[in-house]
């Protein structure tokens, strides 16, 4: 009974495992990629596999509480993206390179 | 009701496989690209759920302005050939992957195991909300504001500017502050390791 009706009746469960999987898909690629600006993408893969959570507890509780709480998310996403890209900007600067390994020379 | 189980399952299938293309790319724009592709399927799960308002902001900031802000510091940057995209050392790579998985299986499995506890849970505090409600809806008070119709954006906007008007005030000079501190970082050259 368990795996027909895992196929065929979509519920919070499934929105939660996409989500799981979605944030350790995101989790992965900041553990092994040594790009500085695909590491920020995986972040935002995280982030937004959050807000999927998100969103499907506010639709399967009937509390809109997690569609505003997807709001704050978005916007300190952006900021996120922007503070993190404008550091790449400045590394590049000065390397000539964003490979990570050369964040081990940041000795204030 | 068939086609919102084969919308999800396709959903899924876009999400998690451009997601997946995002890390195992080399090449940092297509990563851009399947970036794009992973959140415009992202705002599509937003619809399925009846998140309209949020599938749209979501349109707008991330496969807009976001997106936008990445590939152009990508073009800034000559990255044609990318050399070690990948972390260096095998037993680390894949002690990290082992990790990833057992976190994977955890979440996964506690989820399975749960079985709806939540929405069961909810379920018998909203009955036992109601039965409370009948007796005093002349007070009109904030309860009822959270119990509603999740796809109705003037619910959002009511609750967003009531309850959470402080976080949503936080966030403006939030994002005032980052606004003046991205444009000092990006116009210092060099920051401390500056030669003149």
């Amino acid at each position: 009974m368990q795996s027909t009706n895992f196929l065929t009746e979509v519920g919070l469960n499934h929105y939660l495992i996409l989500s799981a999987l979605l944030f350790v898909t995101g989790m992965t690629g900041v553990l092994l990629k040594r790009n500085i600006i695909v590491m920020l993408m995986s972040i935002e893969l995280m982030l937004n596999a959050v807000n999927i959570s998100f969103v499907a507890f506010s639709k399967y509780l009937n509390n809109v509480d997690g569609q505003i709480m997807v709001f704050f998310v978005m916007t300190i996403a952006a900021a996120e993206a922007a503070v993190g890209l404008a550091i790449a900007v400045t590394i590049f600067k000065r390397f000539k390179e964003i490979n990570i390994k050369f964040f081990e020379h940041l000795r204030g | 009701m068939i086609t919102d189980v084969l919308m999800f399952w396709f959903l899924a299938l876009v999400v998690l496989g451009s997601g997946l293309a995002v890390i195992l790319f080399t090449n940092p724009v297509y990563s851009a690209l399947s970036l794009v592709m992973a959140m415009v399927g992202v705002a599509a799960v937003f619809v399925t759920l009846g998140a309209y308002f949020i599938a749209g902001v979501q349109l707008i900031v991330y496969a807009g302005a976001v997106m936008v802000l990445f590939v152009m510091v990508l073009m800034l940057f000559d990255l044609k050939r990318e050399t070690h995209s990948f972390a260096a050392g095998k037993i680390s790579g894949a002690l990290k992957l082992i990790s990833v998985g057992l976190f994977a299986g955890l979440v996964v499995g506690g989820i399975v195991m749960s079985q709806g506890y939540f929405v069961k849970e909810n379920e018998k505090s909203l009955g036992a909300a109601s039965a409370t409600q009948s007796v005093n809806t002349v007070a009109g008070s904030q309860t009822n504001l959270n119990v509603v119709n999740t796809d109705n954006t003037k619910v959002l906007g009511t609750v967003l500017f009531s309850k959470h008007v402080f976080g949503f005030e936080a966030l403006g000079v939030l994002l005032t502050v980052i606004a003046v501190g991205t444009v000092a970082l990006a116009r210092s050259k060099g920051g401390t390791h500056a030669k003149h």
